[in-house]
């Protein structure tokens, strides 16, 4: 197995804002004691309700944002005794993915500059290798060279990503970090972004994090997945033994909701009931326990620790994880009509022949 | 299509004053009582103004109505004079928003809005009005819903706000429902419950649904009935499980394929190349041509929607397993 890249042990972090009604300021614990290992070289996918943490995980694991508690490890390293030149050093290493990467950043910068810029902090290379690197970004990411001189505003969204894919790997990152970097595009651009990303892993031998919500992305992409509720990771599983064998319950409700893309799999009303509890007075016990159809009189009163579910590395933060058998998809699947599988080999194939005469 | 659908929608073609190419162009689809048809497409393709513009909500000038005649319980909806339309929206059809804060009055209690439709609608009077609300938010399954009734818009979560949204526009008992990515900007797990309900309050009521969306899962979940369109016009329609077992359009097909699917795990997806081009700037013909891998000297010509296997598309080499027989 490839070495640790990226570790968070017992890892916090706490939100505060004062509550103007009753004096007492609220607390969000929004990352709660999460222990996970990324390895290089995989893509290692967070999921979860919205609100879940999954967005502050990410930034505290980059040291975007700092963390309440606990530590974080990058090469072996914890990061919080690291120097401010390392610290630098280390921004060059993790770089990161915007669900919209124009909407933090000046859009009076050409898009040529908005891709040199990491590479000028960093202080990589000279003027004229930045340029000439900077129109190898485009083309290696599928836009003109020509790109560089006009202005964000001038591109789609799907392009827009795609210039944001360039300028994370202007520094040559070791780990990229992804917050729904396909959740705002259309179907077939989110496909193109999605191909992109798995050839420029495969190039650069990146390490990939994703935050997606969009669980057919994820089984598709990600080799291990970590689903998170209310700030804590649940289970922790390879991508297809999570989806086809959740252990978790929370997981089998998630797996469930999923509207499938085949008639032939439609389900019965199965589901979980009610909604996210309020993160400021999250429940006692297992956090997921009042919408849980499986709790018994312990989750209610005791907080299930994430163990080892199995020898292939599984995780489980269930009381019942040993006692019950859930379902995931492997058991509805089906296989496509004749004419349809026709229909896409001719595409794929007529794809194929496309491409290599472009 | 049938002599029992609610609503007909004929050759509907929606411009902004003056262009040259119509946005929206040739559509035709029909709804029977207790059927969902699902308008399905990627982003710009004229889901929403098609909507817009069977509700009377056409942001116009500049958008204007080309062409075309929607039936609905025997009135054509696009010519009605506007205090005709004022009665029939919110009461014989209503719509649903995907962000309901654009629809829900965010100064007035969720209860009061609610009652007031139904005053307005119905003529009850104010205590009937209010148990009438009452009871919507409990179909609807609101829980604690006499607190809710009490309550604004940014109190509830957005899940309950597209529930109160859904019993606002069944509060008079529409016979038709516009709905349009009503569930596009919540969680899968509030996604399915929406869907359940929508389901089930159809079911009950035999309203007739028109569902928006861009998620062929959601399609495969709703539909009895799919158009598929693309920049404007319809590619391909008819039955559901027709369209999933039997896809003809190439847009269709590459539309699927595009989807990372829960079957075997692939290394790449087949993708559709580029991007939709502005309609202005689309060469006559197919308008799906510029992306298409089949495209040849005839797709010059708009392909007009034809019958096929039960189903009707829009595409000039369609059956495709044509073109592999030897010549
Ligand atoms: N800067 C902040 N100040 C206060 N609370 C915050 C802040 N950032 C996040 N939170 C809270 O922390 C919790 C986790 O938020 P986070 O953005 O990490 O969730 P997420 O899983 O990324 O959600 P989404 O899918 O909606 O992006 C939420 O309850 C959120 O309200
Ligand atoms: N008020 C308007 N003025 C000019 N053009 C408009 C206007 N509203 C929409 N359009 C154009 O009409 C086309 C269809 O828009 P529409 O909103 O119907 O798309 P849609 O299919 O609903 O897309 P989405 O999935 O993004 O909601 C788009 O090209 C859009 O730019
Ligand atoms: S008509 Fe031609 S260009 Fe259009 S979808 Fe069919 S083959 Fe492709
Ligand atoms: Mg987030
Ligand atoms: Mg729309």
């Amino acid at each position: 197995m490839n070495r640790v890249i990226l570790e968070a042990i017992a890892l916090e972090r706490r939100f505060t804002t004062d509550n103007p009604m009753f004096g007492t300021p609220t607390v969000v614990h929004a990352v709660n004691g999460v222990n996970l290992k990324v390895r290089q070289g995989e893509t290692f996918a967070i999921v979860g309700e919205s609100g879940c943490g999954k967005s502050t995980l990410a930034r505290v694991l980059t040291r975007l944002i700092p963390a309440s508690g606990g530590a974080v490890h990058f090469a072996g390293r914890d990061l919080s005794l690291l120097k401010p030149a390392e610290v630098r050093a280390l921004r060059r290493e993790i770089q990161f993915i915007f669900q919209d990467p124009f909407s933090s950043l000046n859009p009076r910068m050409t898009v040529g500059a908005l891709i040199e810029e990491p590479m000028r902090v960093h202080k990589i290379g000279t003027r004229a290798e930045r340029r000439a690197r900077v129109g190898q970004l485009l083309e290696r990411v599928g836009l003109p060279a020509q790109a560089a001189s006009r202005f964000p505003h001038e591109f789609s969204g799907g392009q827009r990503q795609r210039i944001g894919i360039a300028r994370a790997l202007a520094s040559e990152p070791t780990v990229v970090i992804g917050d729904e970097p396909v959740s705002a595009l259309d179907v077939s651009i989110q496909a193109q972004v999605v191909n992109l990303l798995a050839d420029l892993k495969e190039e650069f031998g990146l390490t990939l994090v994703v935050i997606a919500h969009d669980l057919a992305v994820i089984r598709h992409m990600a080799d291990r997945v970590a689903v998170m509720y209310l700030g804590e990771i649940v289970e922790l599983a390879p991508a297809e033994a999570l989806f086809e064998t959740p252990r978790h319950p929370y997981t089998e409700a998630l797996v469930a909701a999923i509207p499938l893309p085949d008639p032939a799999m439609r389900r019965a009303e199965a589901r979980v009931a009610g909604e996210l509890p309020n993160p400021i007075a999250p429940p006692p016990g297992c956090k997921f326990h009042p919408r849980c159809p499986y709790a018994v009189e312990r989750c209610a009163r005791e907080r299930p620790a994430l163990s080892p579910a199995d020898a292939q590395g599984r995780q489980v933060a269930c009381h019942r994880a040993a006692d019950l058998s859930l379902s995931g998809l492997a058991e509805t699947e089906t296989v496509r009509s004749p004419a349809a599988q026709r229909r896409f080999d001719l595409y794929a194939k007529a794809r194929a022949a496309e491409a290599t005469t472009e | 299509m049938s002599d029992t659908a609610l609503l007909t929608v004929r050759d509907l073609a929606i411009r902004i004053r003056g262009a040259q190419r119509n946005l929206v162009e040739e559509v035709s689809f029909s709804v029977a009582p207790g059927e969902t048809l699902c308008l399905v497409g990627e982003s710009g393709c004229g889901k929403s103004l098609t909507a817009l513009a069977l509700m009377g909500l056409l942001a116009s000038p500049p958008l204007e109505i080309a062409e075309g005649a929607a039936e609905f319980e025997g009135q054509d909806l696009l010519t009605l004079p506007r205090t005709e339309r004022a009665k029939l929206s919110g009461n014989r059809m209503a719509m649903i928003f995907q962000e309901p804060m654009s629809a829900l009055n965010p100064a007035i209690r969720i209860g009061e809005q609610i009652a007031e439709s139904v005053r307005r609608h119905q003529g009850l009077g104010h205590r009937e009005a209010e148990a009438r609300a009452l009871e919507m938010l409990r179909r609807v399954r609101i829980p604690a819903p006499e607190k809710r009734l009490r309550e604004f818009p940014h109190q509830l979560s957005g899940g309950m706000r597209q529930r109160a949204m859904i019993a606002m526009a069944l509060a008079n008992d529409p016979a038709l429902i516009i709905a349009d990515e009503p569930t596009t900007a919540l969680d899968v797990t509030i996604q399915a419950q929406i869907l359940d309900l929508m389901r089930a309050l159809r079911d009950e009521a035999g309203t007739a649904l028109i569902m928006i969306t861009h998620d062929l899962g959601v399609v495969a979940e709703m539909a009895d009935k799919v158009a598929v369109m693309y920049a404007g016009r319809v590619v391909e329609a008819g039955p559901m499980a027709e369209i999933f077992a039997n896809p003809q359009h190439p847009y269709t097909i590459g539309l699927m394929s595009s989807m990372p699917s829960f079957g075997a795990r692939t290394e790449r997806l087949v993708t559709i190349p580029g991007m939709v081009p502005p309609i202005a700037t689309m060469a006559p013909g197919c308008r799906f041509a510029s992306r298409c891998p089949f495209r040849a000297a005839q797709c010059a010509q708009v392909p007009p929607l034809t019958a096929l296997d039960g189903h009707s598309v829009a595409c000039w080499r369609a059956p495709l397993e044509r073109l592999e027989e030897p010549a």
